[in-house]
Order: structure tokens, then C-alpha cells, then sequence
């Protein structure tokens, strides 16, 4: 607790600062709510506004878990058939590059054409942008083993099975893990894009509806409430990191 | 009969010439140490012995067949614990991939024996050097292998700890008797630790000598302040620079 705010102090203060700067320059200029609300109409709005919020908060978690799950697995599969296949990674890699210059806004429209607008369209949009990470640091993580651990595996005689198993995916771990962060943030920010494509609830439906009736606070009210479930997510990932790492504590100081 | 039998071995990288007709034997419970040049393509006779490789010619004998892979223990120049395994999870890495029967009690008393104790499940890196040599050396010997390769085992530990770490070897190799084969470019520690010491040239490799340490056992650190032992150390020193350009 004390190291959190030796720590956090800075930032914290940093954020009131914009914050009261933000409210005082609000009411000194007059701004109308519908182009920029007070801090303490937002506040106030996600106080007194959540029977309008909370029934799309539940929506969007499921679709940012479920399409988590899906890019984890997808993720984490290719780059382990990428790593144990040599041909293939050679083949694929390119490929694997090009997927993530295609823009995910040309291609949603293109998957509503083809799955309609149901979970589908909005999963695989989600695994598109999710996987990469997961991948490339999977991939990485694997082939940055030390060689002298596969020398000394080698040489007992372990085979190419064990050393995966015994060696290269334990080492693999932490740098999955940085992946799995990263895509874990992406999925929720994934989720609310992916909503504004067409659905009857989410956080991404109540985005729209606010800004549509120009009820700005609201779309602030949304805001942070990706950003909390985003945190909140990485907070989980970053838990289960730290216990499945646990070896790493102090060798990491 | 000989443990390890080693029969005019030659081996070729491209067109390099690494080894040319290496043959020796060791017996069994003998602990032999090879001495060379730096580049003498020891590190390349241990991977033969290891079956990462097969050898351009000659053969590789253990207990009267040929040696097949995963039959030696082995211990790495750099401890090579894994980092995310417990003391005690590392050391039963060698009977885990050969498919042995695990027993926890014998090797916590492996650990105490080597003045482990207390720090079974810890983690590699809360280990000093010295004991995380001790930690791989126990690791190679619970395997139980017919034939244990030290890989220059103490190069990278500072001068005292080396001193510490011979001597336990010492003491544990005397009780239990595996068959040894030693790298070690360190003369002293060839005629301390060894039975034989065996000199290689410089490349393309031959068996240069083969010398009997015709020291007593149990063996007391003094010896290596003996006439003969330094002796010995001459003789050997000479014989490697004579080989090496």
C-alpha cells in the first residue's frame, strides 16, 4: 500500500489537476454540455445515470471475453504450429503481417455482408485484432529460449516434446504473458468498435445513442467505462501473471 | 570389460577436420579427465558421446553396445538449472525425461548431502554459484547413468569455491564410484579429481597422452603441493604446449 503511493501520487495528482483545470475552464467560458460537460456533469451522470449504463455493461463483457478466448486459443495455436513447423512460419509469417494492415473498419462491413449482425461478425473482427499480439510475443518468447537449457535437454537425451513442455513454453511464459495484456486491453476497445457496427445493446449502443441525441456526458460516461473494464481486465491478466511467474519474483529486482 | 569404449573416432564439420582417430577407453568407476587446446574439439567428443551427432567415422561404445542417446548424464558448463523449477523439481529433470521413477525422499537426501537443505524448493537464481553447480552436478548423478560427463563444470566459478567444489566432488565421487569422463583445461584440477588424464592435440584432434595419476585415495588437498604432483603438472603443461600453436 505505502509503495502504491510512493507511486501513484504523481499521476494522481497530474489527473486532478487536468481535471479541476478542465471544470474551471468549462464554467469560465460557458461551454454548453453537448460540446464539452463539466467533470461534475459526468460524474454526476454516472452516479445517477446507471440503470441506463449498467444493462449494456454485461453485454459488452461477454462479447470482449468471449472474443478474448477465441484469439487466446487461435493465438496461441498458430504461433505454436508456426514455431514447430519451420516451412510453414516461412509461408504464414508474411501473411500473418498483411492480416494486421488490413484496416478492421473496411473489413467489418464486409463481415456483416457475410455472418449478419449477430455475435459472429463482432467475435471474429475482435480475434483479428487480438491474436497478432498474442502471437508475435508467443512466437518470440519461444525462440528466444536459451539455448544452453535445449544443449543441456539434448544431451539427457529428452525429446523434441519434452524440450517444448520442459523448457521453451515455461520460457515462452513471460513473454506470452506481455501478449495476453496487450490483447486483453485491445479486446474490450474491440468489443465497444465492434458494437457501433449494429447491435441492441453494449456499451458501443449506448456510445451511439448518446452522441446521436447529443448527450455528450454520456459518451464521456462511456469512456470510462472502457477504461475502467480495460484496466480491470489487465489488472486480472497482470494477477495471473504474477502468480504463474512467481519463479521470476526477486530475479526480476 | 571398460565402460566407455572410444574406437578411432573422426569427425568432420564441411571440410574442417575436427577430430582424426580419437580412441581411449574408461573403465568402470574410473573418473578420466580430458585435457586439450582451447578449440581441440573436446566440446565436439562430448557431443558424439551424447548422440546429438553421429560421428563421421568410428564408434562409441557403452558396456559392449553402442551408445544410444539419453544413456549419459551430463552436467553443462553453466549450471543450466531451469529457472522456473524448484532445487528439487530441477534435480529430477533427468529421470523425468528418461521416463524414471521419481523418488522424492532419495533426492532430498541428495540435497542434504550437498548442503542444500532448506533451500529445496527454492528457485535457481536464489542460489550462489557454487551451489547451483552442486544442485547440477546432484542432478547428473541421480540419473544413475552408466557414464556421467562434467563439462568443465567449474570454469566460470571464482578460485576459492572451485577449490570448495573439487573437494566435495571428491568426497561424493569416492562414496558412490560413477564412471567420469572430465573436461577440464585446468592441469591442477585434471591431476586432482583424476584416475587418468588423457591429453588431446590441437585440431584435427588425436590422443596426444594418456597419463596415470598415481596418486592415493582418499586424496588430500596437499598432494598438490607434492614433488611429483607438480611434477606431473610440468609434464603435462609441456605436453600441451608442444601442442598447441
Amino acid at each position: 500500500m505505502k509503495r502504491l503511493i510512493a507511486k501513484g501520487w504523481r499521476p494522481v495528482t497530474v489527473l486532478i489537476l487536468l481535471l479541476v483545470l478542465w471544470e474551471g475552464a468549462v464554467r469560465q467560458f460557458d461551454v454548453p454540455n453537448w460540446i464539452l460537460p463539466a467533470p461534475s456533469v459526468i460524474a454526476n451522470e454516472l452516479i445517477y445515470g446507471a440503470d441506463r449504463y449498467l444493462p449494456h455493461i454485461a453485454s459488452s463483457v461477454q462479447l470482449a471475453l468471449t472474443s478474448y478466448g477465441v484469439a487466446v486459443l487461435f493465438g496461441l495455436t498458430v504461433a505454436i504450429t508456426l514455431f514447430r513447423v519451420e516451412s510453414l512460419k516461412e509461408a504464414m509469417y508474411p501473411l500473418l503481417i498483411i492480416s494486421q494492415n488490413i484496416p478492421v473498419i473496411v473489413l467489418a462491413p464486409l463481415l456483416v455482408i457475410w455472418f449478419g449482425f449477430g455475435m459472429l461478425p463482432k467475435v471474429i473482427v475482435i480475434t483479428l485484432v487480438c491474436f497478432f499480439p498474442i502471437t508475435i510475443a508467443t512466437l518470440d518468447g519461444l525462440r528466444q529460449t536459451n539455448p544452453a537449457y535445449i544443449h543441456y535437454m539434448k544431451m539427457i537425451g529428452a525429446t523434441d516434446r519434452h524440450i517444448f513442455w520442459k523448457v521453451e513454453w515455461p520460457h515462452a511464459l513471460p513473454s506470452i504473458f506481455s501478449g495476453l495484456k496487450i490483447a486483453a486491453t485491445y479486446s474490450v476497445m474491440g468489443a465497444v468498435i465492434t458494437e457501433w457496427l449494429g447491435a441492441n445493446k453494449g456499451i458501443g449502443v449506448y456510445m451511439t445513442l448518446a452522441s446521436s441525441s447529443f448527450k455528450t456526458e454520456r459518451v464521456f460516461v462511456a469512456i470510462v467505462i472502457v477504461i475502467a473494464l480495460s484496466l480491470l481486465f489487465f489488472a486480472c491478466i497482470a494477477a495471473l501473471e504474477r502468480y504463474t511467474l512467481r519463479w521470476q519474483e526477486g530475479g526480476r529486482r | 570389460m571398460s565402460q566407455l569404449v572410444v574406437r578411432s573416432l573422426e569427425h568432420r564439420f564441411g571440410t574442417s577436420d575436427v577430430l582424426r582417430d580419437v580412441s581411449f577407453r574408461v573403465e568402470k568407476g574410473e573418473f578420466v579427465s580430458i585435457i586439450g587446446p582451447s578449440g581441440s574439439g573436446k566440446s565436439t567428443l562430448f557431443h558424439l558421446i551424447g548422440k546429438l551427432y553421429e560421428p563421421t567415422s568410428g564408434s562409441i561404445e557403452l558396456n559392449g553396445a553402442p551408445i544410444e542417446r539419453g544413456m549419459i548424464s551430463y552436467m553443462p558448463q553453466n549450471d543450466s538449472l531451469l529457472p522456473w523449477r524448484t532445487i528439487v523439481r530441477n534435480i529430477q529433470l533427468s529421470r523425468e525425461v528418461n521416463g524414471q521413477p521419481i523418488d522424492e525422499a532419495n533426492l532430498l537426501e541428495w540435497i542434504n548431502r550437498s548442503g542444500l537443505a532448506g533451500y529445496e524448493q527454492a528457485y535457481p537464481h536464489e542460489l550462489s554459484g557454487g551451489m547451483r553447480q552442486r544442485a547440477s552436478f546432484i542432478r547428473a548423478l541421480v540419473s544413475e547413468a552408466p557414464l556421467l560427463l562434467l563439462d568443465e563444470p567449474f570454469s566460470a566459478l571464482d578460485e576459492l569455491t572451485r577449490m570448495n567444489m573439487q573437494r566435495w566432488l571428491l568426497s561424493i565421487w569416492e562414496e558412490t564410484r560413477p564412471t567420469v569422463l572430465f573436461i577440464t583445461h585446468n592441469i591442477e584440477e585434471a591431476l586432482f579429481l583424476s584416475d587418468r588424464v588423457i591429453v588431446l592435440s590441437d585440431k584435427p584432434t588425436v590422443v596426444q597422452r594418456s597419463i596415470r595419476v598415481p596418486f592415493e585415495r582418499p586424496r588430500r588437498e596437499e598432494i598438490t603441493l607434492d614433488a611429483a604432483f607438480i611434477r606431473l603438472k610440468k609434464e603435462i603443461y609441456n605436453e600441451l604446449r608442444s601442442v598447441s600453436h
